[in-house]
């Protein structure tokens, strides 16, 4: 046998070899796409950044709601080197055992409890890695981050961090914009592609409904990551990357002066200020008194320390009066009543009802001979009258199916006012005030059971009848329009793509136009009359105010202050509703309240000092005693 | 002048060039695959590839010392060599296992592996054995020594839990076969004495080395089935394990082969071949019970995942696949020309995706920084170097020398091939060096010497070595 042939086994063992790596290098590295795919799956990591929210600008582009830049503390654990506690705890001003607990406390925040698919059990699972920055202090103002920035290098592993949070350059309006606060199980749950632990979200107001806008869209930056996923290098030099895109502004139909001067006037008050621009639905100012600072409730420490107090308070300053108070209206829905009247042709703008005291209670005044003088002197016993036919239009023989059958269209009127209806205002917290009907007082008092009899106290206003403070602003501009409206709303323009859809509709009221002539002739007169109710509310010879007064009686207490209006009378440019809680007849609060606002708002100013003067000196509640 | 000049020309230039050359582009891998932002400079000696250099520069003198003894010499050391190994490889079974082996010996940071020596020691010994005889026909006794050499230290190298040393000591058996060795003796006592046959050679006892690629073959196919469950519609409701198929098959295919034999077969021949048979069926069922066996009962279990993820049986990229798995995406997205030079995403050490990319997994930092051009230029360089050691190998007049360096090129080539293969997924994870590339003082110094004793051997090939 030949062995020196053997060779060639080991020879072409070798070669064999040889070839075959290289066609699998070959393969792998050239011809398959496999691995790449794999080295970038691998490999790559995507950031999400997420933009600073969307400022909010008042009607004359003054900024409102912007942001401003606090500053983390962050650390990496494993970066952490020759850790000096007490030089630590001298710098941030905290005692050694609570840097110790706050590191505890940290680690304890990221348990995250789960439920294996094998046993049942919830187990907890810690999502906390050292390798991953975490905050040691959050929310650091920029004076406090510089007393320790110069001093941080001397302690490895951590560092500052930037984030974007709320500022309000006014401290008013905290009722319309609301807050923002960390995001809760729910919220998060809802949305996990945008959110994440920490992150921050609209919790009320306009931040809430606005949330999808403001908080802008997530850009990505690819990064390489290292095996513990700690940031290598920026990938493929940030081609693959996007930007983020902040939030569009919002501009607002607040007048952010007015809004302040509302706020300064409501002070030591309870209640509502509202304000539209009737031509457009555009909200003007919405005070809600009393209110805070939005400035208090920036960020987890603000909202910490101010949040219970607030909430706590018993006046209430989270609850958005405008909104979501539901009073009587009072005398101002005699205006309502006798356009409804007007349209059902029960009564002429020339009827006249004699000042019968024996049905209700009624001031001196000199007869109401027509509508206008009605609505002019706020005559109850006409509304009475009026009403009364309204209810009762001989439909059917039975009184009582009569009323049902006269409720039942009152009712229509009453929801295309958008009365007893919750109007689509972009805010949270609406409430849609009551419109009672049928089925309301058949609950009540059973099917047949009740008349007009039972029911007239909502003729002037009072009874079951209930509205917002919005819904009553909502009527002044309604009777300024002549019949329709467009839904109130505080944003005109998210960006430059105007309002949203819903408030470019024109919405009309059952009542025609014409009607609408004596109602505003009767509350022209009421305002600038002899006998007429609101003369207080008079600007000057120029402004020509036309208004409504009313007293919703209040069984807990003194009756509360209710006035709506709108200037100029032949071109109306705001219609307004103030509602004053206890403070008694609406023509001796509420009335001023709203002219000073009407006159600041058309004028830019307000002369008679005195009027405001007697304003602010007034107090309502009970604060600071 | 003439004198230095015939030394000079007795060197092999071209082993020298190429592994020269592979040197080099270790020593550029490691700059990468290790490099330290911190200390940049190449030879800062508290980092890996400074220390490398220094483990190069060690070798080269302990090898370039050695080279300085006559051949003869180094041949009559040998015995003392690897009695000194050996020595080591029983004191090392008395250290603290390192990541689940003993194969460190040493204080501090400066230690050596033995068996990483051992390796080296083991070629010279069996060239020192296998040579003594004078006449080419192998004696018994030479078998028996030789044999007993490899096993012995196989075996001190399996009980550090050294798996991959332990599979490179079977490269002996590839020089034993090309030295006419055969295992007959060893057969033909069990054919014979034992089960009472009459042979006086067999074919399986020369070409042993065939034998072991069929049974690398069937151990395979073994592995692969053993664990798997089979449904026959003759047989419902029974789930068959495949070892239980396996077997019936080669009864089935033994069976068929027995009555061919029996009714074509020439009547003479016909007892023979049914011998041949039954001892072929009787192995044969023999290496599918061991090898079902050890995969299911003796194997540790990551070595049975690293098999099962191998045969691509279970997938698991990001947990017991997780080195391969990074490793091959390291390599595969090397691309044609790579990634460049420091710019590995996968296996640099600032990602540190590639676990173990200094050692067994360097070859995934040079595939991936340096592509197809890099990966195959290594791989070509490895094979040049090989058959130019079996040339050498084949040029020596002694015996000593040709069963030395063919132990050098078998052993290189196992390293080459495990390494390698396990680097692009043609080989299950099995960690031993890259020779030239791989961080590691002992095996890098080992792999300098066997070089330098191979060259120095060979610079007096015609000399016949007593």
């Amino acid at each position: 046998m030949n062995l020196e042939s053997r060779r060639l086994v080991f020879i072409l063992l070798f070669l064999l070899v040889g070839v075959v790596f290289v066609g699998r290098l070959f393969y792998m590295q050239v011809v398959d796409d496999k691995w790449i795919e794999r080295a970038g799956e691998v490999a790559k990591r995507k950031v999400i950044i997420k933009p600073p929210r969307g400022i909010l600008y008042d009607r004359d582009g003054k900024k409102i709601v912007a942001n401003k830049t606090y500053y983390n503390l962050m650390f990496v654990e494993d970066d952490i080197e020759d850790f000096d506690t007490v030089a630590f705890s001298k710098l941030i001003g905290i005692s050694v055992d609570s840097i110790r607990q706050r590191f505890v406390q940290i680690k304890k925040q990221l348990d995250r409890k789960t439920r294996s698919k094998k046993t049942g059990n919830d187990t907890i699972v810690n999502d906390y890695r050292s390798y991953l920055p975490h905050a040691f202090l959050k929310e650091l103002s920029a004076d406090e981050i510089s007393k320790i920035a110069i001093e941080l290098p001397d302690f490895k592993g951590f560092y500052e961090s930037p984030i974007s949070m709320r500022d309000y350059p006014y401290p008013h309006g905290a009722n319309i914009f609301g807050y923002l606060n960390e995001i809760n199980a729910e919220e998060l749950n809802a949305d996990r592609r945008f959110y994440n632990v920490g992150d921050f979200i609209g919790r009320t107001g306009l931040e809430k409904y606005y949330e999808h806008s403001l908080r802008g869209q997530k850009g990505t930056k690819v990064i390489l990551t290292s095996a513990k996923g700690k940031l290598v290098d920026n990938f493929a030099g940030g081609k693959l990357d996007t930007n983020a895109l902040q939030g569009p502004p919002l501009h607002l139909g607040i007048d952010i002066e007015l809004q302040a001067y509302g706020e300064l006037l409501m002070q030591n008050k309870l209640g509502s200020i509202v304000a539209i621009e009737p031509s457009t639905g555009e909200i003007l100012a919405m005070v809600s008194a009393p209110s805070y600072d939005p400035n208090l409730m920036v960020g987890t420490r603000n909202i910490r320390t101010n949040y219970s107090r607030l909430y706590r308070d018993s006046l209430k300053p989270f609850y958005p009066r405008p909104l979501a108070a539901e009073y009587p209206p009072g005398s101002i829905f005699k205006v309502v009543q006798a356009l409804v009247g007007l349209q059902e042709n029960v009564i002429t703008e020339n009827t006249g009802f004699p000042c019968t005291r024996s049905l209700v209670g009624c001031h001196n005044h000199p007869p109401a001979s027509n509508v206008a003088k009605s609505i002019q002197y706020s005559c109850n016993p006409y509304y009475y009258y009026l009403v009364k036919r309204i209810i009762e239009q001989n439909k059917d023989p039975n009184l009582f199916k009569d009323a049902a059958i006269g409720l039942e269209l009152w009712e229509r009127y009453m929801h295309s006012f958008g009365f007893g209806i919750r109007p689509e205002t972009d805010i949270y917290g609406l409430r849609s005030g009551v419109i009672p009907n049928v089925s309301f007082y058949n609950h009540w008092y059973g099917e047949f059971r009740w008349a007009f009899s039972t029911i007239r106290s909502n003729s002037i206003g009072q009874g079951e009848v209930k509205m917002t403070p919005l819904q009553m602003a909502n009527l002044a501009a309604i009777v300024a329009n002549e019949g329709y409206f467009y839904e109130p709303h505080l944003v005109k323009s998210i960006g430059d793509d105007g309002p949203l859809e819903k408030f470019k509709v024109k919405k009309q009221t059952m009542v025609e136009a014409k009607y609408y002539k004596s109602i505003k002739e009767g509350m022209r007169g009421a305002v600038n009359e002899p006998g007429g109710t609101a003369r207080r509310a008079r600007i000057n010879h120029e402004i020509i105010v036309a208004g409504k007064t009313g007293t919703a009686q209040n069984p807990h207490g003194e009756d509360h202050s209710v006035f709506m209006a709108y200037a100029p009378h032949d071109n109306p440019k705001i219609a307004i509703a103030v509602f004053i809680e206890n403070a008694g007849f609406g023509g001796t609060w509420a009335a001023p309240i709203a002219s000073l606002m009407m006159e600041k708002y058309l004028t830019g100013q307000v002369n008679n000092k005195a009027k405001e003067s007697r304003i602010l000196e007034k107090r309502f509640t009970n604060i600071n005693e | 002048m003439n004198k230095f000049r015939q030394k000079a020309l007795g060197w092999d230039w071209l082993t020298i060039i190429v592994v020269s050359a592979l040197l080099l582009m270790g020593i550029i891998n490691i700059y990468s695959a290790a490099y330290n932002p911190d200390r940049p400079f190449l030879f800062d000696i508290k980092t890996l590839y400074g220390k490398q250099i220094m483990w190069i520069g060690i070798g080269l003198f302990l090898g370039i010392v050695i080279s300085l003894i006559d051949s003869e010499y180094i041949r009559k050391l040998t015995p003392i060599a690897f009695l000194v190994v050996l020595v080591l490889l029983i004191l090392v079974l008395f250290t603290e296992p390192i990541n689940g082996a003993r194969s460190w010996l040493g204080v501090g940071p400066f230690g050596v592996q033995p068996s990483e020596f051992s390796k080296l020691t083991t070629a010279l010994m069996l060239a020192y054995v296998i040579s003594q005889g004078r006449v080419k026909i192998i004696s018994r006794k030479t078998l028996g020594l030789a044999l007993f050499i490899v096993i012995l230290t196989m075996l001190l190298v399996l009980i550090q839990n050294d798996t991959g040393t332990f599979l490179v000591f079977t490269a002996f058996f590839f020089v034993m076969y090309r030295e006419g060795i055969t295992l007959d003796p060893i057969i033909l006592f069990f054919l014979n004495r034992v089960l009472g046959f009459r042979y006086k050679e067999t074919w399986v006892g020369v070409h042993f080395i065939p034998v072991l690629f069929v049974i690398i073959f069937f151990s395979i196919i073994t592995l692969y089935f053993t664990e798997s469950k089979h449904t026959f519609s003759f047989l419902p409701g029974y789930d068959v394990p495949g070892w239980v198929v396996l077997i019936s098959g080669i009864t089935m295919i033994a069976l068929v082969i027995f009555f061919i034999a029996q009714n074509f077969a020439a009547q003479r021949a016909k007892k023979k071949i049914r011998s041949v048979i039954l001892i072929v069926y009787v192995v044969t069922i023999g290496l599918v019970g061991t090898v079902s066996y050890s995969y299911l009962n003796v194997l540790q279990s990551h070595q049975k995942d690293r098999i099962d993820l191998w045969l691509g049986k279970i997938e698991d990229q990001d947990g017991k696949d997780y080195n391969r798995n990074r490793a091959l995406a390291a390599v595969g997205s090397g691309g044609f020309s790579g990634v460049g030079y420091h710019e590995a995403l996968l296996s640099s050490p600032r990602s540190r995706h590639v676990p173990e990319s200094e050692t067994d997994f360097i070859f995934s930092v040079f595939s991936e920084e340096w592509g197809f051009l890099g990966s195959a230029t290594l791989v070509v360089l490895f094979t040049i170097l090989l058959v130019r050691i079996v040339v050498i190998a084949e040029r020596q007049k002694s015996r000593f020398s040709r069963i030395y360096a063919n132990s050098v090129a078998m052993i290189i080539f196992y390293h080459f091939a495990i390494n390698v293969g396990m680097n692009i997924g043609i080989i299950p994870v099995i960690g031993i060096p890259l020779p030239f590339f791989s961080y590691g003082g002992s095996s890098m110094m080992s792999f300098l010497i066997m070089i330098l004793i191979l060259l120095k051997l060979d610079s007096q090939r015609k000399e016949v070595l007593a």
